[in-house]
């Protein structure tokens, strides 16, 4: 048993993790206060990627101004899409609801395929390429920068929420909308702010992976395996996207450093189905989350 | 009553008279092509190479005199689209000769196309299947098999350092998977140590474990197979950083500019194969020729892709299958078709390709190429090698 | 003249198709399906052939989805299950086809029953995302378990045969297809007339209600998956079996999405949603193939804008069908219906 090697996949797993939490923040955000499931969050996630490499390439900005466009976008994807698409859709039945997200998802990818052409491309060097040596573990600096960022907008959200006064009207509205309603709280209003800040989260998280691994408009992919982090960490908790995120990297990293070599390969990316469906069993509400599944 | 008939009797027309298929007796070639899909880029300069091939022979007089037309259709790299896409050019258009999207699609229809079509046919593919003329007699590629490409790796590396240790990683798909038994058999008949096989999902964030089992067991050589640009560059950049010393190389689809790029300082690290010269190499008069083309009709268009020269090689072929099928008796049929392309023998592709001689119904020949990340280009550090 | 929807016995309420104007175009349609093959050319009778494999996993997944109300996002994964397991029983064990086929759905039902077992624990979203990390083991275990499957190469299936003849073409597996499609439409719409296909219904509008009328929520449910499990069987039997070949890529997460989009915008809760929306779905990128070759023709410039152009009119379809007719096409279908029932005095 090779200690440093599991240290080093333990570590690189955290890493990896904090990124996975990332875009799971993004869907919490948006379903603790509309109950939405946004499965096109791979497409906001790419589309976050594309700005800011355009803001760098095309108008060559540097990256502490792409950066807030970036953001500055997202929010505006959040204000336009919420009224335009999810309003009509309320009191609908969730699985609708779904069904409008991936259509959404498809037409943003179209349009991005319009926009953009669907060539691979490298994200130009933002982050110093030094990887931090921790001594017993080496860190890649994509890998690094993602963590930082993730962990950073984690605590920058869980702020939010905790104190600001729209944090607590968010709050106030996930738990209940009339009540939120008759305190004055403008639901519509907190409803286009939670798909904003979903989609920052997103955008970010696009950033992120752009860097490491190169973009394209097909690269939201990703999205989907981050679901059972989200399972794992509870549909509504923030705290649990990113601790989820953590614990998804590791046990992911686990996987493929001992059953891959059994199966053939291939299991790293099928290990977060099989958790999802452990912690289904096990405790459905996940780490975090509130309790509210029936049972039969 | 008799509106209702009327309707019904409309209906019927509409259906029956788009089943009158036009006989042709023209030159046809029908393609699909993943215009969207993972693979897009490669079906966007694929078709661009289809189109310019066909432009060009038209322009000097076609087939006989008769001009070939051509027709195409997005398969969306979805083999179901890309089977159906191919079952309506076929009725709309019986073509006798078509070109498929993908591996996956290649061998969903080999056998129908072998009973039943019986068209000239090639591919987004170099799997060994395309390339076998006793089971698929009509299917054929204008590039050395995975397998094969494996095989001009493993031979160059035989030669820089006998008994190395080599690291296979490839994805987790058709594509991926299809050369890797032949390489492992390669490997043992040239006497390398396959010390590890790495999978992973194209477009993986995380490859670290991948890397630190290739570190754990001493890989001096990592092929990868079944990628286009993602995850090469963080496998390259991450096994700097965890301290791995390995070479690394690829096959066809990932010997392109695009991952030169993206790999930036770290060019140089990156061997590929090709069968084909690139779009720089200006002195060869095949590359003037499509450069001079290009840049009359597309002003815009800076480069043309590894990708839009196997489609340009495969229909330059097309062509002139065409030509030597129409001397034969009973024209340009797919049997004749068939008949033409075995008879291809040191065929000048102005330096595009080496002379070509078809093989198997494959071209086993191709080149070593390694990154430069001064010049953003791919510099030839074999001659041609042929596998047969 | 009479007019409105009136009945004079009891036998006469409790039929399958009620009105004068449904059994009129039912009869005229099935006449339509009959004469088909004989004027149409072969990729029609292939769109057809797809047709009819979609409305019978369309069927499947409303069946579990629109009636019973347990969200499915795994439904491609059994549509597998009955290929391959099709697929082995008649190039492995040299089964015949016509028997692989029910043999696949029950074998597809039995997944089906395990991974129901999770919707006794959980609902809703919950479910939701079970059935999708089905979905993806399940292309793991296609895709891996070598032996049986033959991983990533496939299997290569012979037509199927009676006596000497066999069903090669598209023309010959159309009636294949017809067959099996009359027959899984017919039993799905006695079964949602009949006492289980109440208790779904009563399921998926108060779970809790109906355990209280003494409903048994365990087996109902499980029942419900495993049916539409079986029909996702034969679907992906019969499918496969057309194609001739059957790899891990023909099972994607995408064909959950195209059946989910067939099932809601076609109607939930609705047998005949499930025929509206499995054709409107197939048909509809084969209308845009030839809008847009239309358009390569007289503009070909303009040829490569239209391929994305694609995806953009599919998700727009998809979002607007959504807002504007939430109960999708059948609901669509039950206005005209209702026109006609008291027409010439429909105001």
């Amino acid at each position: 048993m090779d200690f440093s090697i599991l240290i080093q996949v333990i570590v690189a797993g955290l890493a990896t993790g904090g990124i996975y939490g990332l875009i799971a923040l993004g869907f919490v955000l948006i379903y603790k206060a509309t109950s939405v499931l946004n499965l096109a969050m791979g497409e906001f996630m790419t589309l976050g990627a594309f700005i800011c490499f355009t803001a760098l390439t095309i108008v060559h900005v540097s990256f502490w101004l792409a950066f807030p466009i970036t953001i500055a976008f997202a929010i505006l994807l959040g204000i336009v899409i919420e009224p335009l698409i999810l309003r009509p859709m309320i009191g609908e039945p969730i699985i609708s609801v779904i069904m409008v997200t991936i259509g959404l998802g498809a037409i943003l990818r179209g349009l991005m395929y319009m926009i953009w052409d669907p060539t691979y491309r490298a994200f130009p060097q933002i982050f110093p390429p030094k990887p931090l040596n921790l001594g017993f573990a080496v860190v890649p600096s994509g890998l690094l920068w993602g963590f930082v960022f993730a962990v950073i907008t984690t605590i920058v959200f869980i702020l939010i929420f905790k104190f600001s006064r729209t944090g607590v009207a968010m709050r106030a509205t996930a738990n209940d909308q009339q009540a939120a309603l008759s305190m004055g709280v403008s639901v519509k209003r907190v409803f286009a702010l939670s798909w904003s800040f979903g989609a920052i989260a997103a955008v970010i998280g696009g950033i992120v992976i752009g860097n490491i691994s190169g973009i394209n408009i097909y690269m939201g992919d990703v999205g989907l395996a981050v679901l059972s982090v989200i399972i794992l960490g509870g549909l509504d908790s923030l705290e649990g996207a990113i601790l989820g995120g953590f614990i998804v990297g590791v046990l992911q990293n686990l996987a493929g450093l001992y059953i891959d070599p059994l199966v053939g390969g291939g299991a790293k990316d099928v290990a977060p189905f099989f958790i999802v469906l452990i912690i289904l069993m096990i405790r459905p509400y996940g780490l975090f989350g509130k309790v509210i599944i029936e049972r039969v | 009553m008799k509106k209702i008939g009327l309707f019904i009797l409309s209906f019927i027309l509409c259906v029956g008279s788009y089943s009158i298929a036009v006989a042709q007796q023209q030159p046809t070639i029908c393609a699909v092509h993943p215009f969207t899909g993972r693979f897009a880029f490669a079906g966007i300069e694929g078709s661009a190479a289809m189109q310019d091939v066909v432009d060009m022979a038209n322009e000097t007089g076609g087939i006989g005199g008769k001009k070939i037309q051509y027709y195409w259709a997005d398969g969306e790299y979805n083999d179901d689209v890309g089977i159906a896409a191919f079952k309506r050019l076929y009725a709309q258009y019986t073509p006798q000769i078509m070109f498929g999207q993908s591996t996956g699609m290649t061998k969903a229809l080999g056998p129908e196309i072998k009973s039943r079509y019986k068209v000239l046919y090639s591919a987004y593919t170099m799997t060994s299947e395309a390339a076998n003329p006793k089971e698929n007699p009509y299917l054929f590629i204008a590039a050395p098999t995975y397998a094969e490409m494996f095989g001009v790796l493993l031979k160059y590396i035989v030669k820089e350092k006998p008994g190395a240790n080599i690291a296979f990683f490839y994805s987790d798909t058709e594509f991926g998977r299809e050369p890797i038994p032949a390489g492992r058999e390669m490997c043992k008949k040239m006497g390398l140590n396959l010390v590890a096989e790495e999978v992973s999902q194209v477009g993986g964030v995380d490859i670290t474990t991948q890397v630190l089992d290739m570190k754990s067991k001493k890989a001096d050589y990592c092929i990868f197979q079944g990628y286009v640009s993602n995850p090469i560059g963080s496998v390259i950049k991450q096994s700097k950083d965890y301290g791995l010393n390995a070479k690394f190389m690829g096959t066809f689809w990932s010997t392109e500019l695009q991952l030169l790029k993206e790999l930036g300082a770290l060019a140089d690290e990156y061997i590929g194969v090709s069968a084909y010269s690139f779009y720089y190499q200006e002195d060869l008069p095949m590359i003037k020729k499509i450069r001079d083309w290009t840049q009359k009709k597309y002003p815009k268009i800076e480069y043309r892709s590894q990708s839009y020269m196997e489609n340009f090689a495969t229909t330059l072929l097309f062509v002139e299958c065409f030509k030597r099928a129409d001397k034969m008796k009973g024209g340009m049929t797919g049997d004749n078709l068939v008949k033409a392309l075995q008879s291809i023998k040191n065929f000048d592709m102005g330096g595009l390709m080496p002379l070509v001689t078809i093989k198997d119904n494959g071209i086993p020949v191709g080149r070593v190429y390694r990154g430069n990340s001064k010049t953003v280009r791919f510099d030839p550090i074999s001659d041609w090698i042929r596998m047969d | 003249m009479r007019c409105g929807d009136f009945k004079e016995n009891y036998i006469k309420d409790e039929e399958i198709f009620q009105s004068r104007f449904v059994k009129f175009w039912l009869a005229l349609f099935l006449i339509f399906l009959i004469l088909f093959p004989f004027i149409a050319n072969a990729h029609m009778l292939y769109i057809a052939n797809m047709i009819g494999f979609a409305v019978i996993g369309a069927i499947g997944l409303n069946l579990l989805t629109g009636f019973t109300g347990q969200i499915s996002l795994g439904h491609a994964a059994f549509i597998g299950v009955g290929a391959y397991t099709s697929a082995i029983l008649i190039t492995r064990y040299g089964v015949s086809f016509w028997l692989s086929i029910p043999l696949a759905g029950l074998v597809s039902a039995l997944a089906g029953l395990v991974i129901g077992i999770p919707s006794l624990r959980v609902k809703g979203l919950y479910l939701c995302i079970a059935t999708l990390a089905a979905q993806f083991i399940f292309g793991f275990i296609f895709v891996h378990w070598e032996s049986m499957t033959k991983g990533i190469t496939g299997i290569h299936i012979p037509p199927p045969q009676i006596g000497s003849f066999q069903f090669v073409t598209e023309k010959d597996f159309y009636w294949i297809t017809l067959f099996f499609t009359v027959l899984g439409v017919g039993y799905a719409r006695n079964l949602v007339r009949s006492r289980m296909g109440r208790a779904f219904v009563a399921i998926r509008d108060r779970d809790l209600a109906a355990e209280i009328i003494g409903i048994n929520l365990f087996r109902y449910k499980l029942s419900a998956f495993a049916i539409s499990s079986f029909y996702a069987g034969v679907s992906g039997a019969l499918w496969v079996s057309f194609l001739k070949v059957v790899i891990p890529e023909h099972f994607p997460f995408m064909l959950c999405i195209q059946y989910l989009a067939m099932v809601i915008v076609g109607g939930l809760g609705s047998i005949i949603g499930s025929i509206f929306g499995a054709i409107f779905m197939t048909l509809v990128p084969e209308i845009l193939n030839v809008l847009s070759d239309v358009v390569k023709s007289y503009a070909p410039g303009m040829g490569k804008l239209i391929i994305p152009f694609k995806q953009v009119v599919f998700g727009f379809l998809i979002v607007s069908f959504l807002i504007f007719e939430p109960r999708g096409l059948a609901e669509i279908w039950n206005r005209i219906k209702k026109f006609f029932t008291l027409w010439p005095f429909s105001y």
